[in-house]
């Protein structure tokens, strides 16, 4: 809400930011990480409509972040990404309503690893845009209350812009502020400009105006939002719900371009998940018969651009998948 | 863009809310809907005006000249149309999130009914981005981040009928992006004897562009720069469309006047500022108003410093120079940019402060002193 705030607010506002940031930036554990690795765990999809289960949501997220850890268990991997201090914000990709967004069980198995921590239900946020997307999507939309918080963004940004490479925007609160460490849990699909959603592409829900930057595939503005000390400083891992994938016709569902992939994938490298994303849905349209990304003109081009910002292994090639 | 909208100003401009209060009480109470705040997730969608349907549920906007192709369930880059099942929508038809009663000074015009007030609206967002913007805070923002009224085009015409107030102005952040509510809008006035102006960036395709003139009274363009190279890193647009929109709002016979807002270092040269004026003269005309008008830093340029009065002199006398027969200071409060003096005898016909006329005497669209015609919207 722009105008319902006076400058004296905005003032106070900033104010808050800034003493958030600074309390944060005592908490914050420097998460390990591996370099190009991407953890796979296989989790097929449930007949019909039918959600995944609990239980095997809960292993195969614990066996994807094992594998990308190279640690014995999810748990482990936890514990070595997060400390009991953290308020871990987990931005959801619900764009694609019921059809194409990460499962709630999912989120709820890895919100569960995170309380096994220490790290309290009230510190554990699943968010995105909006409340109403969320509910779209099969969240159950919390403030207070359940075993993690589930809201979103609801127009809740900065007041000030801030820069990061051709980027100028207000980043949610939530991002800025509140959190101390931040997880991108989206899914596998295709998308009309950027290429491929993943993890990635997810973070331009952290700020108030995308719209801006979709151009040239979304290059280099997506690995400007990832290169901004706020995501850049916070990010610690990426978990992609690749149950069932998307390779054609995004960021819309599209129920004939969908197809199960069965897997979860994990990586605390957040180019390596998308670069593997990259492979998988290039290989399915290969199966269908249709144009690989490059020739469809939409390659994830920011990828090589976060590389060269240093920020993890974004070629497919170079990525190395290990199975939980 | 307003670049002569201070952020106090906008703030106070700011809530359509006080718009409200201006409405008659009984004509619209069965109405409900009217003069509301508008949800976030109910904004009203109706169907764009200007673009063409593509393939596998896509859509291209043809009202700007970004040409987004937008995929289903996404947004053009102005954040305020949206494709939803290869149907493009506006989201911001009456959707006001700022209307405020101002002088018509203010857009600027100095040519346009001298001292007249102006019911000004805007809804949420933009076609550009540009560095300086001072309305960033709505121009920046799509519809579901701004605070709104549901203010339908009879309305906005019938709150300035019932003010006294005899012009419209879609203004603030960009009209090109909720260019169906500005034609519906002036339609609507014209039908009660409102006239109706634009204050815009001049970056919109030729067609929707011609559809609209007919019913404006008046346009203000914002020229950022004579240089593609400015266009592209500072406004995220470009020139070559802006100017192809002048010459088409020329051709068209609707009045209008022309902004430059100089930055200090990144468009105040003394070659670009000639080389503009000189593309003015030679393609508009001598007799097109030219707001030379000061920098102020805000947004994304608070790194640099209010443009330099010597600078702004410059630009003045260079405009002078080559030919411009009205150019004026904008933003220098108090300085003689801002009078309008007849360029046959130098008599001063309308002085001003800031955005007052202090003292009127144009003989109707004359200069009482030499006869000399002023160019203008008078009477
Ligand atoms: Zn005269």
């Amino acid at each position: 809400m722009v105008h319902a705030i006076s400058r004296r607010e905005l003032a106070g506002l900033v104010g808050l930011g800034l003493a958030g940031l600074a309390r944060g930036a005592g908490t914050t554990s420097r998460p390990p990480q591996s370099r190009g690795r991407v953890g796979l765990a296989p989790l097929p999809p449930g007949a019909g409509a039918a959600r995944p289960d609990p239980v095997a949501a809960e292993r195969a997220v614990s066996a994807a972040l094992a594998a990308c850890t190279g640690l014995a268990s999810g748990r482990a991997a936890v514990e070595a990404m997060f400390a009991a201090e953290d308020t871990v914000g987990i931005k959801l990709n619900c764009l694609g309503g019921r059809g194409l967004s990460p499962h709630p069980e999912l989120v709820g198995a890895f919100a569960a690893l995170l309380r096994q921590r220490g790290i309290p239900s009230h510190r554990i946020i699943a968010f995105d845009r909006s409340s109403r997307e969320l509910t779209r999507a099969g969240f159950n939309v919390r403030r207070d209350g359940g075993d993690w918080l589930c809201y979103g963004i609801d127009n809740d940004y900065d007041r000030e812009p801030s820069t990061s490479g051709e980027i100028g925007s207000c980043f949610a609160r939530l991002v800025s502020t509140t959190c101390t460490a931040l997880v991108s849990f989206g899914i596998v699909k295709d998308h009309d400009l950027a290429g491929v959603s993943g993890g990635l592409k997810n973070l331009y829900g952290l700020i108030h105006n995308p719209n801006k930057y979709h151009d040239n595939n979304c290059d280099p503005y997506v690995a400007d939002v990832l290169n901004h000390p706020y995501v850049r400083g916070k990010l610690r891992l990426t978990v992609l719900d690749g149950v069932t994938a998307q390779c054609h016709g995004g960021p819309a569902y599209r129920p004939d371009a969908v197809w199960p992939l069965g897997l979860i994938a994990a990586s605390t490298d957040p180019l390596a998940a998308d670069a593997w994303a990259w492979k998988v849905i290039d290989a399915e349209r290969r199966r269908r018969g249709l144009p690989s990304l490059e020739e469809a003109k939409r390659p994830p081009r920011f990828l090589s651009t976060a590389e060269r910002y240093g920020l993890g292994v974004g070629t497919p090639g170079a990525i190395t998948e290990v199975r939980g | 863009m307003s670049p002569t909208l201070t952020r106090r100003e906008l703030a106070a401009a700011a809530c359509a809310g006080a718009a409200v209060a201006l409405l008659p009480r009984s004509a619209d109470a069965a109405s409900p809907q009217v003069g509301d705040r508008i949800a976030a997730e109910d904004l009203p969608a109706r169907e764009a005006s200007w673009y063409r349907k593509l393939p596998e549920s896509r859509v291209e906007c043809q009202l700007c000249p970004r040409g987004c192709q937008v995929a289903d369930a996404e947004r053009g880059g102005c954040g305020v149309r949206e494709n939803r099942g290869g149907t493009y929508y506006t989201l911001v038809h009456g959707v006001a999130c700022t209307v405020h009663i101002d002088p018509i000074e203010k857009k600027p015009f100095f040519h346009v009914l001298p001292g007249a007030q102006a019911l000004s609206y805007a809804t949420a967002g933009c076609n550009v981005e540009c560095k300086f913007c001072q309305n960033w805070e709505i121009s920046q923002f799509r519809p579901e981040q701004a605070e709104a009224r549901y203010l339908p085009p009879e309305t906005l015409a019938q709150i300035a009928r019932n003010n006294g107030v005899p012009l419209l102005s879609a203004t603030y952040s960009e009209p090109v992006v909720f260019w169906e509510y500005v034609r519906d809008t002036a339609a609507a006035g014209r039908k009660v004897g409102l006239r109706s102006t634009v204050v815009s960036n001049g970056y919109i395709q030729e067609k929707p562009l011609k559809e609209v003139l007919p019913l404006l009274v008046a346009m203000k363009v914002d020229l950022k720069a004579f240089s593609e190279r400015f266009y592209k890193d500072v406004v995220r647009g470009e020139l070559k469309p802006v100017l192809k929109a002048l010459e088409v709002i020329k051709a068209s016979g609707t009045w209008f006047e022309i902004v430059v807002l100089l930055i200090p270092g990144l468009n105040d040269s003394e070659e670009e500022v000639r080389a503009l004026t000189r593309w003015v003269k030679t393609n508009l005309g001598s007799e097109v108003p030219l707001h030379l008008t000061r920098f102020h830093p805000t947004y994304r340029l608070t790194n640099l410093p209010p443009t330099p009065l010597e600078t702004m002199e410059r630009a003045w006398q260079i405009a002078k120079a080559e030919g411009l027969a009205f150019a004026y200071m904008g933003n220098v409060p108090g300085h003689p940019g801002e009078n309008t003096t007849c360029p046959g005898c130098g008599k001063k016909l309308i002085r001003r402060i800031g955005f007052e006329v202090l003292e009127n005497t144009m003989a109707g669209a004359k200069c009482p002193q030499c006869k000399r015609s002023i160019p203008g919207v008078w009477s």
